[in-house]
């Protein structure tokens, strides 16, 4: 089995700062929790498919230029 | 995410109410003074679980019943590890027991129960074929067939092939 990091790099920092929004406000526009926003921003998890569409439509953009699905491999 | 009402001190009262039932064993095959200490520590974790059910963090957020989708992953993750410490501890006092000639049940139980908590939940967690019936579903599975209906959706075994070649030669 090929050995990958399933985290996606993503524009949820950015974006969120192009609105000045804190992350509190995103985390509480979105329904979860602060430290669920801290951990996809620094990328050490990958949010849900649902909570990617719900991300995306926040931001009103499309799921794909929220997220790099390309994958971080981590050896072979 | 939606906070049910009272949740924060679901964790709380129930270490309280386990806690008190075993000061209530201690009571019984103890000293009263024995089950007094044991009441107390009960009251005073509880305590520490409603303190830390407030708190703005992934452990007051579990304990609290308000996790989200990446806190339930930590809980179920943190609960593997619990479920995996628990029944090593129980193996390791188990061979204790029996290498010191003691009764060894309380700890086999503890590992046949977790054992079967697990498979039970591979069953209900797991996915399943939706064709399959209730008989043929799930980890207790035979790898039988329902009567003239492969379970698994279209493949072809080497008997099927050699069938469908003889019919067209036929």
């Amino acid at each position: 089995m090929l050995s990958t990091l399933d985290i996606m790099k993503n524009e949820v920092r950015e974006q969120r700062r192009q609105r000045g929004l804190s992350q509190i406000d995103l985390a509480s526009g979105l329904g979860v929790s602060r430290q669920t926003i801290i951990a996809i921003e620094s990328g050490k998890y990958s949010p849900s498919l649902p909570l990617a569409f719900r991300i995306a439509r926040f931001f009103k953009q499309p799921v794909e230029s929220m997220f790099d699905p390309e994958e971080e491999e981590i050896g072979g | 995410m939606k906070r049910p009402k009272g949740s924060r001190v679901y964790a709380p009262l129930g270490t309280l109410l386990v806690g008190s039932m075993i000061a209530g064993a201690v009571a019984i095959g103890h000293t009263w003074g024995d089950a007094l200490i044991a009441e107390i520590v009960t009251v005073i974790v509880s305590l520490v679980y409603f303190f830390v059910t407030g708190r703005d963090s992934d452990v007051g957020a579990i304990y609290g019943q308000r996790s989200d989708e990446r806190q339930q992953q930590v809980r179920a993750s943190a609960s593997r590890l619990g479920f995996i410490a628990a029944v090593s501890a129980a193996y390791v006092c188990a061979a204790i027991s029996v290498a010191s000639n003691e009764s060894y049940w309380q700890p086999d139980v503890i590992v046949a129960v977790g054992g079967m908590g697990f498979l039970i939940g591979i069953a209900k967690y797991g996915a399943h074929d939706e064709r399959a019936t209730s008989v043929y579903r799930g980890v207790m599975s035979s790898g039988a067939e329902p009567d003239g209906e492969r379970a698994t959706d279209d493949v072809a075994t080497p008997h099927d092939v050699e069938q469908e070649n003889s019919q067209s030669d036929g």
